[in-house]
Parts: C-alpha cells; sequence; structure tokens
C-alpha cells in the first residue's frame, strides 16, 4: 500500500501551481471578471503546459496521465480560481470520451482537444445548466440513458448569470438524433456523476485552502488593540479549525479520484463542500468588514465555491447516496467489512 | 410576568394594521418587502417618501417620549408595531439610524437646544442620519479613533477618516467619534459630533459590497465642520455617549428584526415544501432549529426590555447579538441549502450582478456576524463583563 503521490506528480503540480500563481493571481482573477472572463492567451499558456492533453491518451497525442495526476491539477485551479474551461474537460470530458476513442470521429475530437484547437463542454443531465457551453466546440448531454457528443452547431444556448462572476452558464437546447450518441449503455451517467463530484470535490479542496491562506496572511499583518490579530487566540482558532476540515478533506479527495468508486466520491464531495463552506464563513469574519466587500479578492473564491457545491450532486444528493449504500440491507457492515476493500 | 397583549393592545395593533393596509398601496404598493438588507438600493427615493408619509401619520418615533414628539408608546404597543409593519411587508426604513440611533442618544444625553434642533427632522422623515464609528484602525478596537477635532472660535473643525459608514452618500448628518483632546489615546479625549453632511469638507467615497451593491462607505473628513454646540455630551465624554448608543442598536428595533427574520424563515420554508426539499430529513430538522431560535430570540428580548430602563444594558443584551447573528448566519446559509443547484443562478442578464432576495440574504448575512461587534468581540465581554474573567492581554 502506498497512499503518496509521486515525486514527478508533485513536481509538476509545484510547476502549475508556480504558472498559476504568476498567470492567474488574484489581481488577473479580478480582472477577467471586469472584462469578459476569460483570458484566450491564458489558455494558449495552459495548452502549451500540455494541460488540455493531461488526461487525453498518448495515442490522440495527450499525455495519457489518469485521474490521480489530475486531481492534484484541478486542485491548483480551484486554488487560482482559474476562469477558464480547463478542468471540466480534462477531468470529465476527456476520460469519458477515452473510452470511446476507437472511434475515428471521437479520436478526433480528442486530438484537437489536446493541441487547444477544440473545446468540449460537459453538463449532466440533472443540472439545469451547462458550465462553459458559450466558448465551446462540441457539448457532451444527455437525454435519457443515452449520453450525446453533439456540436456546438447543433445546440441553441440561452446564456445564464451564476452568483460566481466568473462562471459562464448557459442553458441548453438541442435536439437528440442518432449520430449524435455516444453510448446509451444504461449507467453511464452515474460514471459522468462521479467524475464531476471529483472535478467539483477538488477544486473545493484548493479554494478552502486559497481561503484559509487569505485570511491566515490577513491575520499575521492587520492590527487591532496594537497586536496583529492572528495573535488573538479567538481568531487562531477558527483558522485552524477550518485547517483540520481541509486536512481532512484532502484524504477523501485523493482517495476518490484514485478508486472512483461511488461511496468514496460522495465522501469526498460532502467532507469538501463542508470544508469550503466553512472556510469562506470563516476567513469572511476573520476579515471583518473588509472581507463582506468585493474590493478584497476573498469574495471570488468564496463564490465559485458557493457554484461549485451546488452542481454535479450537491450535498444532500451526495448524503443520501451514501445513506442508501451504508444503510441498504446487503451492505457489508462490521469491522472487516468497513475497511475491506481499500 | 403576563405574557399575553390586553384589549387596549388589540386596538393598537387593529389601528396600525388599518393603517399600513391602507397606505401600503398605490404608489407605495411596490415597496412591500423591499428594501431590507443586501436590497438596500431598491426603490430608495420612493421608502424616503413613505418614511415621510408615516412621519406625517405619526408612525415614526412611537417608542419616543411624547414630550419629544413619539408617541410614548408602551414596550407591548412597541412590540405591536413592528410585528404588524413587518407583517404587512414594510420596507427597509431609510430613517432607521435616525430613530433608532441617533434620535434615542440625542434625547438621553442630549440638550433641549438638540432636541428641539434635530428630533422634528427625524420624526418628520426628512434627515437621514448616519454613524460615524469605525475607522481604517478602529474596528474592533473602536476606542483607537484618530479622527481629530479642534474647537476653532464657534465651529468643530474636522480631520480625519471613518470607514465602512452605511448610507453615508444618502444621509443629511453623522454622528462622529473624534479626538477632541490632543495627545489622549484610548477611550479618553474623545467627544460625540454631530455633522452635516452636505458640505465641501466632507467626501464620500461609495465602498463595493460582495453583493455588487454599495450601502457602506469611506466618509474623509477634510477640514469639515460642525457648530460648537453640535456636541452630545462634554467634551472628553463621548466614549460615555457612544456607549450609550450601541446599547440603543440592541434596544426594541430587535423585535422588528424578529419579525423580519420571521418572514424570511417563511419564505424558506415555503420554498422546501414546494420543492421537496422539506421532506429531507436533515433539512426538515434544520427547518425546525431555525423556528426554534426564534422563539429564542423573541423570549430574551421580551425579556430583556422588560427590564431596560435608560442606555444600560441589562444583562441579557449581552447575549442577543451574539445568538441572533449567528441565527441569521445559518439562515443565509440554509436558504442556499434549500435552493439546491437552482442557488446559483442569478436574475438578470449576463454582465450585470444582480441577485435574488434570498441571494442577498446569503451574504448579507455573512456581514451580520461582524458589524455592530463581531461575534469574537461578544465573547469576549460575554466572558470579561457577565461571568467576571479577566481581560484579553492588551499590547
Ligand atoms: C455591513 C456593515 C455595515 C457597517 N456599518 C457601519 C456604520 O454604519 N458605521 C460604523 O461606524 N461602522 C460600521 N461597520 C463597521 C463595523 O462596526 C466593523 O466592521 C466592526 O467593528 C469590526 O471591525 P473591522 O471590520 O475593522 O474588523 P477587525 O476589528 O479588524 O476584526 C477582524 C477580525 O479579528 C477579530 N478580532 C479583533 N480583535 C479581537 C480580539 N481582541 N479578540 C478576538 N478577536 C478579535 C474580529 O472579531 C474579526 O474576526 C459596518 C460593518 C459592516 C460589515
Amino acid at each position: 500500500m502506498n497512499f503518496a503521490f509521486t515525486e514527478d506528480q508533485l513536481l509538476f503540480r509545484d510547476t502549475v501551481r508556480d504558472f498559476l500563481a504568476a498567470e492567474c493571481a488574484p489581481a488577473q482573477v479580478r480582472e477577467a471578471a471586469a472584462g469578459d472572463g476569460r483570458s484566450p492567451a491564458r489558455f494558449d499558456k495552459l495548452v502549451e503546459m500540455g494541460l488540455t492533453g493531461l488526461t487525453v491518451p498518448e495515442a490522440q497525442g495527450g499525455l495519457g496521465l489518469g485521474l490521480v495526476d489530475y486531481v492534484l491539477i484541478a486542485e491548483e485551479a480551484g486554488r487560482a480560481a482559474l476562469p477558464e474551461l480547463l478542468v471540466d474537460q480534462i477531468g470529465i470530458a476527456v476520460p469519458l470520451l477515452s473510452r470511446f476513442a476507437d472511434r475515428p470521429e471521437v479520436a478526433s475530437v480528442l486530438e484537437a482537444v489536446a493541441t487547444g484547437a477544440a473545446k468540449v463542454a460537459i453538463g449532466h443531465p440533472m443540472d439545469p445548466f451547462v458550465a462553459d457551453a458559450a466558448g465551446a466546440d462540441w457539448l457532451i448531454l444527455g437525454k435519457g440513458d443515452a449520453v450525446h457528443l453533439v456540436p456546438a452547431a447543433s445546440v441553441a444556448l440561452t446564456a445564464e448569470t451564476s452568483v460566481d462572476p466568473l462562471r459562464r452558464i448557459a442553458g441548453v437546447e438541442w435536439l437528440a438524433g442518432n449520430d449524435t450518441v455516444l453510448s446509451d449503455a444504461p449507467g453511464l451517467w452515474d460514471e459522468i456523476l462521479d467524475l464531476g463530484a471529483i472535478a467539483m470535490a477538488a477544486q473545493g479542496l484548493g479554494l478552502a485552502q486559497a481561503m484559509v491562506d487569505l485570511a491566515a496572511e490577513y491575520a499575521r499583518t492587520r492590527q487591532q488593540f496594537g497586536k496583529p490579530i492572528g495573535s488573538f487566540q479567538a481568531v487562531k482558532h477558527h483558522l485552524a479549525t477550518v485547517q483540520v476540515a481541509i486536512e481532512f478533506a484532502r484524504a477523501p479527495v485523493y482517495k476518490a479520484a484514485f478508486t472512483q468508486r461511488p461511496r468514496d466520491v460522495s465522501h469526498a464531495r460532502i467532507a469538501v463542500i463542508d470544508a469550503a463552506a466553512m472556510a469562506a464563513r470563516t476567513a469572511i469574519q476573520v476579515f471583518g468588514a473588509m472581507g463582506y466587500t468585493y474590493e478584497v479578492d476573498l469574495h471570488f473564491f468564496m463564490k465559485r465555491a458557493w457554484a461549485l457545491a451546488g452542481v454535479w450532486g450537491d450535498r444532500h444528493y451526495h448524503l443520501d447516496r451514501m445513506a442508501r449504500m451504508v444503510l441498504s440491507d446487503d451492505a457489508a457492515i462490521g469491522a472487516d467489512a468497513t475497511f475491506a476493500d481499500n | 410576568m403576563k405574557l399575553s397583549f390586553s384589549a387596549e393592545d388589540e386596538a393598537f395593533r387593529a389601528e396600525i394594521a388599518a393603517w399600513m393596509r391602507d397606505n401600503l398601496t398605490g404608489e407605495f404598493a411596490k415597496l412591500k418587502n423591499r428594501g431590507g438588507p443586501g436590497d438596500e438600493h431598491a426603490f430608495f427615493e420612493e421608502r424616503r417618501a413613505f418614511e415621510r408619509h408615516m412621519g406625517k401619520a405619526g408612525w415614526t418615533g412611537v417608542g419616543w417620549p411624547k414630550a419629544v414628539g413619539g408617541r410614548g408608546a408602551p414596550l407591548s404597543h412597541q412590540v405591536i408595531f413592528f410585528e404588524e409593519y413587518a407583517r404587512a411587508g414594510g420596507p427597509g426604513r431609510v430613517g432607521h439610524i435616525g430613530e433608532g440611533l441617533a434620535g434615542p442618544t440625542i434625547i438621553a444625553f442630549g440638550t433641549e437646544d438638540q432636541k428641539r434642533r434635530f428630533l422634528p427632522g427625524i420624526l418628520s422623515g426628512d434627515d437621514l442620519w448616519c454613524q460615524g464609528y469605525s475607522e481604517p484602525n478602529a474596528g474592533s478596537d473602536l476606542a483607537n479613533v484618530r479622527t481629530k477635532a479642534r474647537l476653532v472660535g464657534d465651529r468643530w473643525v474636522i480631520d480625519g477618516q471613518k470607514v465602512w459608514t452605511s448610507l453615508a452618500h444618502v444621509s443629511d448628518w453623522c454622528f462622529v467619534i473624534a479626538r477632541t483632546e490632543e495627545g489622549t489615546s484610548g477611550h479618553k479625549g474623545l467627544s460625540y459630533l454631530l455633522v452635516p453632511m452636505n458640505q465641501k469638507g466632507i467626501t464620500v467615497r461609495p465602498i463595493q459590497q460582495m453583493t455588487g451593491t454599495s450601502e457602506f462607505n469611506e466618509v474623509f473628513f477634510d477640514g469639515a465642520e460642525t457648530a460648537a454646540e453640535n456636541i452630545v455630551g462634554q467634551p472628553g465624554e463621548g466614549w460615555k455617549v457612544a456607549m450609550g448608543t450601541l446599547a440603543f442598536e440592541r434596544g426594541a428595533s430587535t423585535l422588528g428584526q424578529q419579525m423580519a427574520f420571521r418572514n424570511q424563515l417563511d419564505e424558506i420554508i415555503a420554498i422546501a415544501k414546494a420543492n421537496g426539499r422539506a421532506r429531507d430529513p436533515m433539512i426538515r430538522q434544520r427547518l425546525a432549529d431555525a423556528w426554534i431560535g426564534l422563539q429564542i430570540m423573541r423570549a430574551n428580548a421580551l425579556r430583556m426590555l422588560s427590564k431596560a430602563e435608560g442606555p444600560e444594558l441589562p444583562r441579557e443584551a449581552y447575549v442577543s447579538k451574539l445568538y441572533w447573528a449567528t441565527w441569521h448566519r445559518d439562515l443565509g446559509k440554509l436558504a442556499m441549502d434549500v435552493l439546491g443547484p437552482e442557488a446559483e443562478i442569478a436574475p438578470g442578464s449576463p454582465g450585470t450582478y444582480d441577485l435574488t432576495p434570498l441571494q442577498q440574504l446569503f451574504l448579507f448575512t455573512r456581514s451580520d456576524t461582524i458589524y455592530a461587534g463581531t461575534n469574537e468581540i461578544q465573547r469576549n465581554i460575554i466572558a470579561e463583563r457577565a461571568l467576571g474573567m479577566p481581560r484579553e492581554a492588551r499590547a
């Protein structure tokens, strides 16, 4: 057993973290929010780093890496509140498409994704809107059990506004045709939901850490009563409590990326939703009135966490699913069953 | 102890209920349930007109003594007034800082001249007020105020900066805590000044909130002036007056606030029933818990106000801010959890940042645990004053 990342995985993570710290700093996120929300130049650099091809099979020109490699990258995207469509694509759409890479039309989409020539958006039929549908060349959409790969030209979009000023969501109208079916295998949307939940959880982890880091930095410098507010035990304990929640969410997220089992995924999802909500509430509190402004960067992270908590199964959905798994009549219980299948 | 209302109370209830029914109509109908926290921008001018309309009918200053133009209503009537106002969907009051804070402070600490000069404008809805306490370096540590005022002839001349000043951009007057004795620090040497906002020595810069709107402001004083007599209490005794104002902040108006909370909870319950979430056991229990919290707040407020005489706070008051702020912050979160995936969808077209009332509630309630004394400061006060624990070490 080895619940650890390789040196290469961590190195790549660090490279991405440094890149985003330089290219997607909070000031740049703020700039994007004031403009049209997306930076083509930054996206090109993500392509150059190989990030759009991270999970694309090598045969289609990608790096052929798996979800364990990707989960660290998704976490960094969250930490930077990256506005561009990356995580949904490499963590949900591409792993799905890769299963059908033997079909020439799918293979060519994967190739185009790796080179940055095409973008693919994906929305679960359970969610009313699709993120980044507007900039996408292809959309993965559902009708009943069937999963369709639909060209942008065949859909009509109605843009909606998200509470996250940097999220771009749209309602999608389209007609399902035989030529767009990727698969109609029953249960496939459930597996896709798990990929989506892992993507949201990994980003949520990064968002939560970013909020705690911002608040800790502020607590070190903001003075009241002649001392840094971080010297007050009330403030210290607040942030330490959130850090504990984040650490306890981290292991489940990494495990879920490894096993991709529904119960691990739901566990990770719930742990992160809770940790991120606590991080947001606490970070605002530590910032005082500053934390309630648009002028301090914190709210960008808070609003992303807020928005992502609702899609790909919210807390309610995943807890309910978890309860059914744990409480079903044939659930394996007892000390020997609980951890037996790690 | 007597918890029921008398026949006379009920007659008063019928009177205010009828007035609201007959007057929140026509041009004012659209103000129903608008202008609350997070929605402060909605129909501001119309709400100001409604404030004046209420003033003409004698529905401002309900709890103020008759001698200064109020209704002199007993506590039971004040409770009823706030209940019926909220039940009718009365709009967020634009004059609440004057009616709830400035007025009571002037009544308690001001001179007869000041009462004659300032109270009628508050009652009529003509003068709106703002609270100039916080500064960049004086938040929780309010006594660290650096804004200075010096007496030059018959004028106070004021230099410095306030921040987070709610409604400063629409206010006519501001009550300002300023340091009037050079070389002093902490609570000593502060004075409580009433300053007209409309003058060239004052610059107001709105601060954008996470809701996208701007309810609070930075206020810069650069040689701003006010008449020498516009000081409440003695020079150097401003801290005592300022603390008196804070006590009013937790007075009878909290009963009205609870009615607004009640309306919010009712709306959330209605949504939960409609979208099926009310069947979810966790949501069910949180809704029931929220309801219990409301009853606790109401019982505590009635108990506290039954004892309150003047600006000193009874023991029960120390716990109330902490309780309602935390309860309300949880309610905001509960609202979003009840909405589920819909919680993310904002109204309006892309490029604008409009939010639904419940989204505004969620964001605004993030600040409930910060303004009027943060939760941490409230806990320190409870530990130190109610439990007699040693004071936190200061630098
Ligand atoms: C919506 C809103 C409206 C407002 N309106 C007004 C207004 O009209 N007029 C006005 O004057 N002010 C107003 N304020 C300001 C408000 O009074 C201050 O925000 C509040 O006093 C806290 O100060 P601060 O924001 O500087 O936070 P800080 O004092 O910097 O506090 C930051 C964090 O440190 C903690 N902390 C500080 N000291 C201690 C300690 N000793 N022990 C433990 N923890 C500590 C705080 O609890 C908080 O979590 C408003 C604020 C908000 C959010």
